[in-house]
C-alpha cells in the first residue's frame, strides 16, 4: 500500500517536472509568436503572452516590404539541393562502408570521423582561397557566388556525422538481407537501391532533418561567401534588421517567426521517424 | 562500369538459362570462385598474380569503393585539402593580401613569409595582447564546456526518467521538449536578445516576482557579470532536448526485471538510480558528454551573433578569435590557422580521454 502510494507520488513529480520544462522550452517560441502581432510599444511594454490588439499586418509588411519571399525561396534552394545530394551520396557511402569490403575500408572511415573532430572554423580560410582559385566565388561584391561555391563546403561539411550515422543504422540491418539477395543475382547497386535505401526512412529523415535545421539556420557560411545581397539567406536577411538605427522587435519577431515556421512543419510531419533514426545511430551504434 | 559485376553474372549463367534461375547458378559459381581466389591469395599471392583473371575478379571484390567514391571526392577537396593548407599555413605569416597556395607552392614577401613555430609562439605566450585574448577566450570555452555539459546532463537525466514514466500524453511532451533543438538559430537567439534586455522580459519577470535585486540593469547580455551565463543559459536550453531523447531511448533498453528485483531487495529509488540507471545509462551520457563538449569548443556562432564577444570580451570564445584572425579587420591568417590547430588538438585530446576512461564499464 505504501509503495503504491510513493509510486503515485513519483508518477505526479514526473509530471510537475515535465510540465515546468516543457513550459520554460516552448516559452520563447510562444513569446516570438506572440510578439510578431503586437506593435512595437507594446512588445517592450507588456509581459503578456496575448497580445491586446492583434495586428496582423506587422507579418504582412515584413513578408512584402522587406521581399521575404525572395530569401526565402534563396534558402529553400539552397537547403533542398544540399539535402538531396546528402541523402543520396552519404547513403551510398555509409551502405559502402557497412555492407560491402574494399581495400582500406577502415581507414577511410577513420579519416572521415577525424574530419568530425576538426573545428569548422579552421578550414574557412582555406576554404574560401580554393573556391576562389576554383572560381565558385565572387572575387569581390560586384561579383556574385555560385551556388556550387556556396553547397559543396556545406555538404561536405554534413559528410562524417552523415556517414557515421548512415553506417550504423545499416550495420542493425541483417547481413543476411544482402547475402540472401546476392544469391538470387542482385547487384550490389539494385541491392541497395531496392533493399536497404527503403529500409533506412528513419536515418533518411532524421538525417534531412538534421540537415535542413543546420542549413536553414546556418548564418556564417553564407555570411562569408555571399557578397550580393540579391543571393542572401534568410539569416542574413534578418540580421540585416540589424541596420535599422531603432530596432523593431515586433519587425524582427514576425521575420524569426517566418524563418521557423517552415522548419516546424518539417519537424512535426517527419518527427516520429526523426526520434527512432537518431537514438538508433547514436545508441545502437 | 557501374553494372560491371552483373554483367559478368549473366554471362556465366548463360548456358544454363533454361533449366536453372540464371543468376543464382552464376551468383554461386561466382561465390565458388571469390572463395578459391580467396584462399589462394592467401598462399601465394605472387602466382595469383600473373593469372589476368585476377584482376577483374579484384576489381568486382573491390567494387564497394564506388559506394564511397563521391564522398570522397567531396572529402579530397573539400576536407583533406583545407585541412593540409590550413595545417601548412600555420607556419607562415600571411595577412592575406597577395597569395598563399600549396598546389603550386607560393608565397611571396613582403605579404606573406615563413614563420616556423612563431605564430604558435605568438598567441601562447610572446604577444601580451594576442595571449591575453587568447587565454582569456580558452578559459570561457573550458567554463562552458563544463558548466553547459553538467547542466545539460542534470536536466536531461531526471526529464528522460519521468518521460520514460508519463505514459500519458508522452508523445505530447516530447514534442514540446524537442522544440528548441528544432527552432535554433538566428530566430531564437533574437528571441534571447529581448528577453536579456534591460526592458526585456527576464527583468520584468523578476520584478513582478519580487526577485527585482536579480535584474541586470543594463542587460543581461551587457553586463560583464552575466553576459557569459546568459549565454550558457541558452546553450543548455538548446542542448537539453537531444541529451533527453537519448537518455529515453537508453532507459527504454534497460529490463524492467532489474528494477523488480531491486524492488524485492528492498533498494530504495536513490539506490536504484545509482546502481541501476546511472550505470547502464554510461554509454549514452559518454555520448553527450563528447558531443557536449566538442560542439562548446568548436561553436561561436551564437555567440557571434548575440554577443560578438562582448562587453569588453567577457564572452570571447576560441572559435570566434580565430574567425576574427581570420576575417576581420586585421588579419592575421597564419595565427589563426595556428590556433584552430590547438583548438582541434584540444578537442581531440578530451575525446581521446573520454573514451578510454570511460571504455572498461562501456564494455561490461
Amino acid at each position: 500500500m505504501a509503495s503504491k502510494l510513493s509510486g503515485r507520488i513519483v508518477t505526479a513529480l514526473a509530471y510537475i517536472l515535465l510540465t515546468a520544462y516543457a513550459l520554460l522550452s516552448i516559452y520563447p517560441f510562444l513569446w516570438m509568436v506572440s510578439s510578431a502581432f503586437k506593435s512595437n510599444q507594446e512588445v517592450l511594454g507588456s509581459q503578456s503572452l496575448i497580445p491586446s490588439e492583434i495586428h496582423f499586418e506587422v507579418l504582412i509588411n515584413t513578408w512584402n516590404q522587406l521581399d521575404f519571399f525572395k530569401y526565402f525561396i534563396n534558402s529553400l534552394i539552397i537547403v533542398v539541393i544540399a539535402v538531396v545530394v546528402i541523402i543520396l551520396i552519404y547513403s551510398m557511402a555509409g551502405f559502402g562502408f557497412s555492407k560491402t569490403n574494399f581495400v582500406g575500408k577502415n581507414v577511410l572511415f577513420m579519416a572521415f570521423l577525424g574530419l568530425l573532430f576538426v573545428p569548422g572554423v579552421t578550414v574557412l580560410v582555406p576554404l574560401v582561397q580554393l573556391l576562389r582559385a576554383l572560381g565558385l566565388i565572387g572575387r569581390d561584391a560586384t561579383q556574385t557566388a555560385t551556388y556550387a561555391g556556396l553547397i559543396l563546403p556545406i555538404i561536405n561539411g554534413a559528410g562524417p556525422l552523415s556517414i557515421f550515422l548512415f553506417r550504423n543504422y545499416f550495420n542493425t540491418l541483417p547481413h543476411d538481407l544482402y547475402d540472401a539477395a546476392r544469391v538470387d543475382g542482385a547487384s550490389i547497386w539494385r541491392i541497395y537501391l531496392r533493399i536497404f535505401l527503403p529500409l533506412a526512412t528513419p536515418i533518411i529523415a532524421t538525417i534531412g532533418i538534421l540537415n535542413f535545421i543546420g542549413i536553414w539556420n546556418g548564418f556564417i557560411w553564407p555570411s562569408i561567401v555571399l557578397n550580393n545581397p540579391d543571393w542572401y539567406t534568410l539569416p542574413l536577411k534578418l540580421k540585416d534588421l540589424d541596420l535599422q538605427i531603432v530596432i523593431q522587435w515586433n519587425v524582427r519577431m514576425a521575420g524569426s517567426l517566418i524563418m521557423v515556421i517552415p522548419v516546424i512543419i518539417v519537424f512535426l510531419l517527419l518527427q516520429r521517424y526523426y526520434i527512432s533514426g537518431l537514438t538508433a545511430g547514436a545508441v545502437r551504434g | 562500369m557501374l553494372e560491371c559485376p552483373n554483367v559478368v553474372l549473366v554471362i556465366v549463367g548463360l548456358p544454363d538459362a533454361l533449366a536453372y534461375p540464371a543468376t543464382h547458378f552464376a551468383s554461386h559459381i561466382s561465390t565458388v570462385a571469390d572463395a578459391s581466389i580467396n584462399s589462394l591469395n592467401r598462399v601465394s599471392p605472387s602466382l595469383n598474380r600473373k593469372r589476368s583473371r585476377t584482376i577483374g575478379q579484384w576489381l568486382r571484390e573491390n567494387s564497394g569503393i564506388l559506394f564511397v567514391l563521391p564522398a570522397i571526392i567531396l572529402f579530397l577537396v573539400f576536407g583533406l585539402y583545407t585541412v593540409i593548407y590550413s595545417f601548412v599555413l600555420s607556419f607562415f605569416r600571411w595577412n592575406g593580401f597577395g597569395k598563399f597556395s600549396l598546389i603550386p607552392f607560393v608565397c611571396n614577401a613582403p605579404t606573406c613569409q615563413p614563420a616556423g613555430l612563431d605564430n604558435f609562439a605568438q598567441f601562447l605566450y610572446k604577444e601580451p595582447t594576442l595571449s591575453r585574448f587568447f587565454w582569456q577566450a580558452m578559459q570561457h570555452n573550458i567554463i562552458m564546456a563544463v558548466v553547459v555539459t553538467a547542466g545539460t546532463i542534470l536536466l536531461a537525466l531526471p526529464l528522460a526518467v519521468a518521460l520514460n514514466r508519463a505514459v500519458r500524453g508522452r508523445a505530447l511532451y516530447r514534442t514540446a521538449l524537442m522544440l528548441p533543438m528544432v527552432t535554433a538559430g538566428i530566430a531564437v537567439y533574437y528571441v534571447w536578445s529581448f528577453i536579456y534586455e534591460p526592458d526585456g522580459l527576464l527583468n520584468g519577470v523578476l520584478q513582478t516576482i519580487g526577485l527585482g535585486f536579480l535584474q541586470a540593469k543594463q542587460g543581461w547580455l551587457g553586463q560583464p557579470d552575466r553576459a557569459l551565463i546568459s549565454l550558457m543559459i541558452v546553450m543548455i536550453w538548446g542542448a537539453v532536448p537531444l541529451a533527453t531523447i537519448l537518455y529515453l531511448a537508453g532507459l527504454q533498453t534497460i529490463e524492467k526485471d532489474l528494477y523488480e528485483a531491486a524492488v524485492m531487495d528492498g533498494a530504495s529509488a536513490w539506490q536504484q538510480l545509482a546502481r541501476i540507471t546511472w550505470p547502464l545509462l554510461l554509454p549514452v551520457t559518454v555520448i553527450i558528454v563528447i558531443t557536449s563538449i566538442n560542439s562548446v569548443l568548436q561553436g561561436y556562432e551564437m555567440v557571434y551573433l548575440m554577443t560578438y564577444g562582448g562587453p569588453a570580451g567577457h564572452t570571447e570564445v576560441v572559435g570566434l578569435q580565430i574567425f576574427k584572425y581570420g576575417f576581420g579587420d586585421q588579419r592575421q591568417l597564419g595565427v589563426a590557422s595556428a590556433m584552430s590547430w590547438a583548438l582541434f588538438i584540444l578537442v581531440f585530446l578530451i575525446a581521446l580521454v573520454n573514451l578510454r576512461l570511460f571504455r572498461p564499464q562501456t564494455e561490461g
